[in-house]
Formats: C-alpha cells, sequence, structure tokens
C-alpha cells in the first residue's frame, strides 16, 4: 500500500457521472505577464498596446495557461483527494474564447468513463470531461483528459471492476 | 510558423532545440499549477509507481510551447536578414491530441521537433489560415516524452479583402450611413 495515498479515494470509489467543482480563479495582468515570460512570450500575451491590435483584441493569457491554471483547481479539488498515478494524455482541447486580463474562470469536470488497464492490474484510468466558463459563463477552454489511479484491490478480475 | 502560409511546406520539419529540467524549476511549476506529490515532494515520490520526482506533464508541454514560439522568433529574424518580410502565426483554436509518455526527472534533456503535417485556409477567419503540426517531445536516451498534434493559425500573404467587403468596410465610415448600415438595436 502507498503510504501517501492509502487513506484517499481509489478506482473503486469512482463513478462515472460523477461531477467536481472547480472552484475559480481569476487572472491577474501579473500572472498572465510572469507566465507568457516564461513559456508564451508573444507581444499579444505580454504587452497591452500590441495586443490590442492582435486576433485577441487585447491582452489575454495563454491557452497553455488557462490549461495550467485548470490543473491546478482539479489538482486542488479532485486530484489530491483521490490516488492518482499522473497524466496519460488528452484529446480535443479547444480554446473557445480568449481569457482576457481580470476574468474569473471556473468550471466542473465530470467523470466521463472509468476503465481498467488491460496490461496493469493495480492501475485504472479515470477519463474527464472539462467545461471551464468565464465570469460570463461563456466557455473559454473544453479538453478530455485520462488520468491514472490506483486501485485499492488489484486482485478484482478486470471484469468485475470494468464498470 | 513565422512564415506566410503560402510558403509552408507540408511534411517540413523544424528542429526547436532542447531543455534540461533540474529538480528546482520541476518543483516550482508543480507548485503553482500541478501540486501533486510526485511534482513536488521528492522523499513522497520515492512511494509513487515513479519512484522519484517527475516533472508535471503540464510542464514539459509548456517548454516545448516556449521552444517553438522561440523558433518562429529566431526564423522571423532570418527572414528580415534575407531581406523578406516574415509572416504572422496568430493564436491556437486548440490540441487534438497529447500523449504523456516518458516520465521527465531532474536532470533530463529533452530535445522538441515540429512537424508540419497539414494545412489549409480558415472558414471562420477571413485572411487567415490553419496549421496542424505535430510536436514530438524525446529525451536524451531517445525514449519519446510526449507526442502532440496541435494546430495553429498563420497569415495569408496573398489575401484580399473582397470587394463587397471593403465597400461595406470604406461607407461605414461615412457619418451618416453609418448609423443606417447599422443594424438597429
Amino acid at each position: 500500500m502507498n503510504p501517501v495515498t492509502e487513506h484517499r479515494r481509489h478506482y473503486e470509489d469512482l463513478a462515472q457521472g460523477e461531477v467536481v467543482d472547480l472552484g475559480h480563479v481569476t487572472v491577474s495582468k501579473e500572472m498572465v505577464i510572469a507566465f507568457a515570460s516564461e513559456f508564451d512570450p508573444f507581444p499579444f500575451h505580454l504587452d497591452e498596446e500590441a495586443a490590442k491590435t492582435s486576433l485577441l483584441g487585447g491582452l489575454a493569457a495563454s491557452g497553455w495557461q488557462t490549461a495550467a491554471l485548470t490543473l491546478r483547481m482539479l489538482t486542488d479539488s479532485f486530484l489530491s483527494t483521490i490516488a492518482s498515478m499522473g497524466g496519460l494524455g488528452f484529446s480535443d482541447l479547444k480554446w473557445r474564447k480568449p481569457v482576457m486580463v481580470g476574468d474569473t474562470i471556473g468550471g466542473t469536470v465530470t467523470i466521463a468513463a472509468l476503465r481498467r488497464s488491460k496490461h496493469r492490474p493495480e492501475r485504472g484510468i479515470v477519463t474527464l470531461d472539462f467545461d471551464i466558463r468565464n465570469q460570463k459563463a461563456e466557455p473559454v477552454m473544453s479538453m478530455r483528459l485520462a488520468n491514472l489511479v490506483e486501485l485499492r484491490d488489484p486482485s478484482i478480475p478486470l471484469t468485475e471492476a470494468a464498470v | 510558423m513565422t512564415r506566410w502560409f503560402e510558403d509552408i511546406v507540408v511534411d517540413d520539419a523544424f528542429p526547436l532545440g532542447s531543455h534540461t529540467f533540474t529538480a528546482e524549476e520541476i518543483i516550482r511549476f508543480g507548485t503553482l499549477y500541478d501540486p501533486q506529490y510526485f511534482h513536488v515532494d521528492p522523499e513522497a515520490a520515492r512511494h509513487s509507481h515513479f519512484g522519484g520526482l517527475v516533472a508535471s506533464g503540464w510542464h514539459t508541454v509548456s517548454v516545448g510551447h516556449r521552444k517553438m514560439v522561440d523558433a518562429l522568433f529566431a526564423e522571423e529574424e532570418r527572414l528580415r536578414a534575407l531581406g523578406q518580410e516574415p509572416g504572422v502565426s496568430g493564436p491556437s483554436p486548440g490540441v487534438n491530441k497529447m500523449d504523456f509518455k516518458a516520465p521527465v526527472r531532474p536532470g533530463d534533456t529533452v530535445t522538441y521537433t515540429l512537424t508540419v503535417t497539414g494545412k489549409r485556409p480558415s472558414n471562420s477567419i477571413p485572411g487567415w489560415g490553419l496549421l496542424f503540426n505535430t510536436l514530438d517531445a524525446v529525451n536524451q536516451n531517445g525514449e519519446l516524452v510526449y507526442h502532440a498534434e496541435l494546430v495553429g493559425f498563420s497569415k495569408l500573404r496573398d489575401f484580399r479583402t473582397p470587394v463587397r467587403l471593403r465597400l461595406l468596410m470604406a461607407l461605414t465610415r461615412v457619418p451618416g450611413l453609418r448609423k443606417l448600415l447599422q443594424p438597429s438595436r
């Protein structure tokens, strides 16, 4: 048993259809510039004047920052409460609207699917659908994330645990 | 790429360079954005299936994005030095697929390569084209760290605004007419 995760929820405790509220975070100009300076130094993420004439129409967060802030909300409200083994990857990440300085983003994840790993009986895979919106309830980002989670009892035959 | 949409050749591969990840930066990113124990606590991480501290996948991806942006700027410089006007790249509408493969541990060096796999003019934004790219990140042992399928915008050099649209835009600048042309609220 992993002493770090033994008291957390495991694969067996999760249910398809479960909805997790991620809370929200307000994106400041300082946050946008700090992230962009390190990871996405396009003028439309760094400079207010340059941003005005860009496709984004004003100083906006890097899409990767929106993703990173979403991940932080996910870790705080879900991944730190389960026996997470890290992400496998994601698909269909869509940046639907720019996140502008001053916007508050938040939303939910829904457990879309749960399945056992075929090759590693001690691992399960939880598929999460994201719905991230701004303060006007406009969708800003969506994606589907696959995350590994420990089984409490890997001896359960594959077919029985596969929900 | 900071080339005009028309000049981008499908199947062209662009080396984006390498980055060596330190424990300090892995923990810093993890603390801010992905504070799971195996991204922030080297001691606790020993109990995970990773057996030690590993970088958040989102960290290696963010660094890969930075390498891509740096390559775009370098290409822009190169074209200017040749006396050419560089193209314009825009924000990305999304990522079709991202597979995290081998974990990145402190001291690992990750090398990134971008390949253009397809392109087409945008249906929703006149004057811009969509680029479909793959980004592969490989560690010092040749193991795949992640594979991404990305979408980006690139400006069309040869785009001319349709005459009707230009006429409409010109008319909206005439006082009086502007009110007539605007839909009533």
